[in-house]
């Protein structure tokens, strides 16, 4: 029971981090979106010792775990686009697809290459 | 406030069936991202309710994503010390990764005929949504289309992403991380963590400089 309280705070606290850094990028108007400064800001606290792993773990630890859960809204929203998916919902897909997994094969296989050329480097 | 209330638990039903379905059975085309999303639009469609009713619920779902994002500040810190060792590895593989997805993009879209305002649109589609949507009014795309190319990749890529680590034998964890956070944003990220708490966290990290990367090159390129 105690820890249940202890991560709704805390994800509490978390979406009022996102509302002040919402607000904040939109007073100035940042390029940047309000939840990357939020990541910076929790990580300086941290970092810092102004707040306390413990503080924040718990409720982290559940946004993260039903990450997807919050996509799938979005996802149910591309039936909106029928039109466009109609006409080129076809070519979109593959350019997803085959794009997709050039990237994915580029930067996965560049640190691989990195990464081995580095132990290399220490076993000498 | 029935009917949002409504749609909540209608969706967190759906995704907690999906993912035990998963759970019981963990194929690729089973992650609850694929699954959800299509049987809620079954739904939809049978009962003839309009996407917007159905988002009054949903757009509570989709606001979460932003505490959720900043979550990531966790992980961050508590594996600083391994980014930091492999900092040179991340940034060259993310930022090869990352230009590879605008240029790939583009050519792809070229070659099939699409029209330059959906290929702008199409150009930042491998990185979080609102940079992505920034970068695309920036280029010349429109942003609510990107946003669906967004999602699309998020999908598709953490279909593709567990397919091509078989496909070359990828066995470090880091790579595995920048492999999903960069061609595949948060929903990837989501799919490292599943592998290990290190891949997820490179892949959180990637995902990050990745928006980053593709910000500050989208301009210049197109």
């Amino acid at each position: 029971m105690k820890s249940i309280v202890k991560g709704i705070l805390q994800i509490a606290f978390f979406i009022l981090v996102s509302f002040v850094m919402n607000v904040i990028t939109d007073f100035f108007h940042l390029k940047i979106p309000g939840s990357i400064l939020g990541i910076i800001l929790i990580f300086i606290l941290l970092k810092t010792k102004v707040i306390k792993l413990n503080w924040v773990e718990t409720g982290a630890n559940w946004l993260l775990a039903e990450l997807l859960l919050f996509f799938i809204p979005s996802a149910v929203g591309i039936i909106q686009y029928k039109d466009l998916l109609y006409k080129n919902g076809i070519q979109v897909v593959i350019v997803v697809i085959l794009s997709t997994g050039l990237v994915m094969t580029c930067a996965g296989l560049v640190a691989v290459q990195l990464a081995k050329r580095k132990e290399r480097k220490k076993a000498l | 406030m029935i009917i949002t209330l409504l749609f909540i638990l209608l969706t967190l039903l759906i995704y907690y069936a999906s993912k035990r379905l998963y759970r019981w059975s963990p194929k690729v085309y089973l992650t609850p991202l694929l699954v959800t999303p299509v049987v809620i639009v079954l739904l939809l469609l049978v009962t003839h309710v309009p996407f917007h009713s159905y988002n009054l619920g949903g757009k509570w779902l989709t606001a979460m994503l932003q505490p959720a994002t900043i979550a990531f500040a966790v992980p961050l810190y508590k594996y600083f010390d391994v980014l930091k060792k492999h900092a040179i590895e991340i940034l060259t593989s993310v930022f090869i990764g990352a230009l590879m997805g605008m240029l790939s993009s583009a050519l792809i879209a070229k070659w099939l005929h699409l029209d330059v305002s959906l290929m702008d649109s199409m150009i930042p589609r491998s990185i979080t949504t609102p940079i992505a949507m920034n970068v695309s009014s920036l280029i010349g795309g429109i942003p609510t289309v990107t946003a669906i190319v967004v999602i699309m990749t998020g999908i598709l890529g953490s279909i593709i992403g567990p397919l091509i680590i078989r496909l070359f034998h990828i066995d470090n964890d880091l790579a595995r991380g920048v492999l999903f956070g960069t061609g595949a944003h948060g929903a990837g990220t989501s799919k490292a963590f599943e592998l290990s708490s290190i891949s997820g966290t490179i892949s959180s990290v990637s995902m990050i400089l990745a928006a980053l990367f593709t910000l500050c090159l989208a301009p210049l390129l197109f």
